[in-house]
């Protein structure tokens, strides 16, 4: 029997309550495995023997690698639980296989064609399990010339087309801080899953969900593609310019701070400012006057301008005067100001949470807030196979000697 | 609206569903985009004041006129001015009628038309209501303003990206904003499910910095865990906690041309050996391990960069990829039009705009076997879908629709 979220008949707890899914992903899908878990979904890590290679992925608690000691697996695996399964020989299969009669969700992140050769493609799958919704991500797709090519988080980000627009136009190109590519194919993957998910509510069926990194990151760029698409033109690097916009970050006293001129109020008090401080040059002229001039023939004379003034003013200075008058001006954070961020706090998006080794961390929160639920970090990570009892056991009803076979 | 599971076999999962948007520029446009390519009825209130905003209906620039038509493929357009009562009354029968109603305003702004959640509930109690701001509604920030590059800012996206030798360059576009987008869809996902198994709808109150926050990994877990001075900061194109060498983005034959290529494995390591024809260089025991590799990087990527500078970036790929290894060209607008995967999987395509005109969109990145979703049209025109919307969903007369007209509720 399938016990699906539809058929729960208490109240959910969270959105995804009563659902189940099995995260046969790595780095590439891992971050969509922790969005279901998060969000209520039971979500099963499925890990070779051993332990997932994820757990050896920095940093760790003290530097130090070692068992439970990787943030990395204890950030991405919140709220999940892990068995222990080799589903490269028969038996692990055929374990597989009767879990996903179990479970609504599948997903998995193996090189095009290898769950097909387990026996456990999607086809194979949905004939036990019609109502499955069953997600690959690759970092190509499943079909295309490129199907079969590998792909690393930079190689992604670079093929996506967002690599070579960022940085500046005397550095290589840049990818952005952390692994942005996977996380969007991640972000892509889960919006996927909960379209498929609600299509199943209404009919009863599952689907298979077909998704590309490159794609993901190709949809996400904002303006490389309408560039070229509608001007002929590549964007090209111009580091935090955004584009040579009057969206810009500055050098600053202390640090950078994010100045937008996006309304000529906003652009007229920053000329203003500058005036004030003697440092306008000849911004105050008439011809200065349309705020999108940024973007003109004189975009680099306003540039050399504004940054020599921006010199003279701390982020706070900066971002008190713009938030004060209502424009969105803001510093650049750096890395230990986050961790004591009154607004993260304020909102309960950070959470302090024991560790079971007796470790006091910080977790961040979801990426929205949905007002009907309580959304707390209800678990930190599994260590590898912690539910094997639970789950082999538990839901599939094999023995303790059934389930020490497949473990070992 | 009554589901119809009729309707959810013709391949869109959101056939039935209608969206009151009055969402604008990016974040909001493209989460909503997300619903309207599976179907869900999309209706965008704009207005006569922001014509030219970015992706507005008369964007100033051909890059604006493209996030219009990126973002807003497949949607209606409305005209309503918010500033007469006759305006807000049609807003609030709309929302009567609506699944969903979307907005992406400081939060001022909702509540000055009574059209905040608790007002809306009132109208329809099951209505999902979509708010999307820089910062959330509550909070000690909930009033500050910000675009996505101030939140880039403000999360320590910017300072984070870049090399640790020169400043930091940060995304070079508003991540924020598509991340935003993602997040938005995803909230009401969620809550449609939510409403379809228990029968109520709920308010989404979608912090954009938050959404952006959650994608810096462990930086807040380490340095709670570790302190902050154990943290990673701009480590340029190295993964930030390591393991593999090379990696990195490397020049190529022609002007600004580069691969990225990533090593991570002895085996990994020895295929770029052979592909690279078994130069000198790599005997140097220096690079005998992974953790060799890793410390000296830096030599490294200038001996895979001396073969690099001799072939395009596609034949590095090529070869590279032929032997295993993870190599991509580091694409451009113009690469990305012409790529073989993308055009084989229909990534990119061509929709007529309401002159007929052809205009190119992103399709969704993902493809769904039994609602791979549709959209076949690009943006609307301004107003473009009055008569549908005022007679047709809300049974107005033309006397009706006459007498709003004339207090200016269109203008």
């Amino acid at each position: 029997m399938v016990v699906t979220g539809e058929q729960a008949n208490t109240e959910p707890a969270l959105p995804l309550s009563g659902y189940r899914a099995l995260d046969l992903s790595g780095p590439m899908g891992v971050y969509c495995g922790k969005l279901m878990a998060d969000m209520g979904a039971d979500v099963i890590k499925v890990e070779p023997p051993g332990g997932d290679p994820m757990r050896e992925i920095g940093p760790f608690v003290g530097g130090q690698p070692g068992p439970g000691r990787s943030l990395y697996w204890l950030h991405f695996n919140t709220n999940k639980r892990s068995i222990t399964l080799d589903i490269s020989t028969s038996e692990g299969a055929a374990v597989l296989r009767r879990l996903a009669r179990e479970s609504d969700v599948l997903l998995e992140t193996e090189p095009s064609g290898y769950m097909d050769s387990l026996g456990l493609g999607y086809e194979s799958l949905a004939a036990d399990a019609p109502g499955l919704v069953y997600a690959s991500i690759t970092p190509f797709g499943q079909t295309g010339p490129y199907r079969d090519y590998k792909a690393s988080d930079l190689v992604g980000f670079a093929m996506g087309g967002y690599m070579y627009v960022t940085g500046w136009p005397d550095t290589p190109p840049n990818k952005l801080w952390g692994s942005q590519a996977y996380h969007t194919a991640s972000n892509r993957a889960y919006i996927a899953i909960l379209l498929a998910l609600y299509h199943r509510m209404m009919t009863g069926q599952g689907q298979y969900i077909d998704v590309s990194m490159q794609e993901a990151v190709a949809a996400t760029t904002e303006h490389v593609n309408t560039t070229y698409n509608y001007t002929g033109e590549s964007a090209v690097r111009c580091g935090f310019r955004h584009g040579g916009q009057f969206v810009a970050t500055w050098r600053c006293k202390d640090g950078y701070a994010s100045i937008t001129t996006n309304t000529r109020a906003a652009w007229d008090d920053l000329r203003a400012w500058m005036d004030r401080d003697g440092m306008a040059g000849d911004l105050m002229d008439a011809q200065y006057d349309d705020h999108f001039v940024l973007r003109g023939e004189h975009s680099a004379h306003i540039e050399e301008l504004v940054q020599a003034w921006a010199l003279l003013h701390t982020r706070q200075e900066i971002t008190e005067f713009g938030q004060s008058n209502h424009h969105p001006w803001g510093p650049a954070a750096t890395a230990e100001e986050i961790l004591g961020n009154e607004q993260l706090w304020g909102r309960g998006y950070l959470t302090a949470v024991e560790s079971p080794d007796g470790v006091s961390m910080v977790y961040p929160g979801d990426p929205y807030r949905l007002t009907e639920f309580q959304q707390p970090v209800r678990r930190t990570a599994p260590a590898a196979g912690e539910h094997n009892a639970e789950v082999l056991g538990g839901i599939l009803g094999l023995s303790a000697e059934e389930m020490e076979r497949l473990s070992a | 609206m009554e589901l119809d599971g009729d309707a959810h076999k013709n391949g869109l999962a959101l056939r039935g569903i209608r969206v009151l948007d009055f969402t604008w520029i990016h974040a909001g446009p493209s989460a909503t985009r997300i619903l309207s390519d599976q179907g869900a009825e999309v209706i965008k209130v704009e207005s006569n004041n922001a014509l030219s905003v970015i992706g507005g209906p008369a964007s100033a620039t051909a890059r604006g006129l493209g996030q219009r038509h990126n973002w807003n493929a497949g949607k209606l357009s409305i005209s309503l001015n918010m500033k007469t009562a006759q305006g807000i009354d049609i807003a609030k029968r709309l929302a009567a009628v609506s699944d969903v109603v979307a907005e992406n305003f400081s939060g001022r702004v909702m509540p000055s038309w009574g059209l905040d959640y608790d007002s809306i509930r009132a109208i329809n109690p099951s209505i999902i209501m979509l708010s999307m701001s820089g910062f959330g509604r509550t909070g000690p920030w909930k009033d500050r303003v910000s675009y996505g590059q101030t939140l880039q800012a403000w999360s320590g996206f910017t300072q984070l990206t870049g090399f640790p030798d020169s400043d930091p360059s940060g995304p070079a576009s508003a991540y924020s904003d598509a991340v935003g987008g993602m997040a938005g869809a995803q909230a009401v996902l969620l809550a449609l499910m939510h409403r379809a198994r228990t029968g109520r709808g709920q308010w989404l109150d979608v912090s954009q910095y938050e959404s952006l926050s959650s994608l810096l990994e462990t930086l807040v877990l380490d340095m709670s865990v570790n302190g902050a001075d154990a943290v990673s900061t701009r480590t340029g194109n190295r993964a930030p906690y390591g393991g593999g060498a090379p990696h990195g983005a490397y020049r190529c034959r022609g002007e600004d041309r580069w691969v990225a290529i990533t090593v991570f494995t002895d085996e990994e390591w020895r295929a770029l050996v052979d592909a690279v024809g078994n130069p000198q260089w790599a005997d140097d025991p220096r690079f005998a391990t992974g953790d060799g590799r890793e410390r000296n990087a830096d030599a490294l990527d200038a001996l895979v960069e001396s073969w690099t500078v001799q072939h395009t970036a596609e034949e590095v790929m090529g070869r590279l990829q032929a032997a295993g290894i993870a190599a991509g060209v580091v694409q451009t607008g113009e690469d990305l039009s012409r790529d073989p995967q993308l055009k084989e999987r229909g990534f990119f395509r061509r929709v007529p705009d309401h002159q007929g005109e052809e205009r190119t969109i992103e399709s969704a990145p993902y493809k769904l076997s039994r609602t791979p979703g549709s959209v076949t049209r690009g943006a609307p025109a301004f107003a473009a879908d009055m008569t549908y919307v005022l007679r047709e969903l809300l049974g107005m007369s033309d006397d009706d629709v006459e007498d709003c007209a004339i207090a200016g509720a269109f203008d």
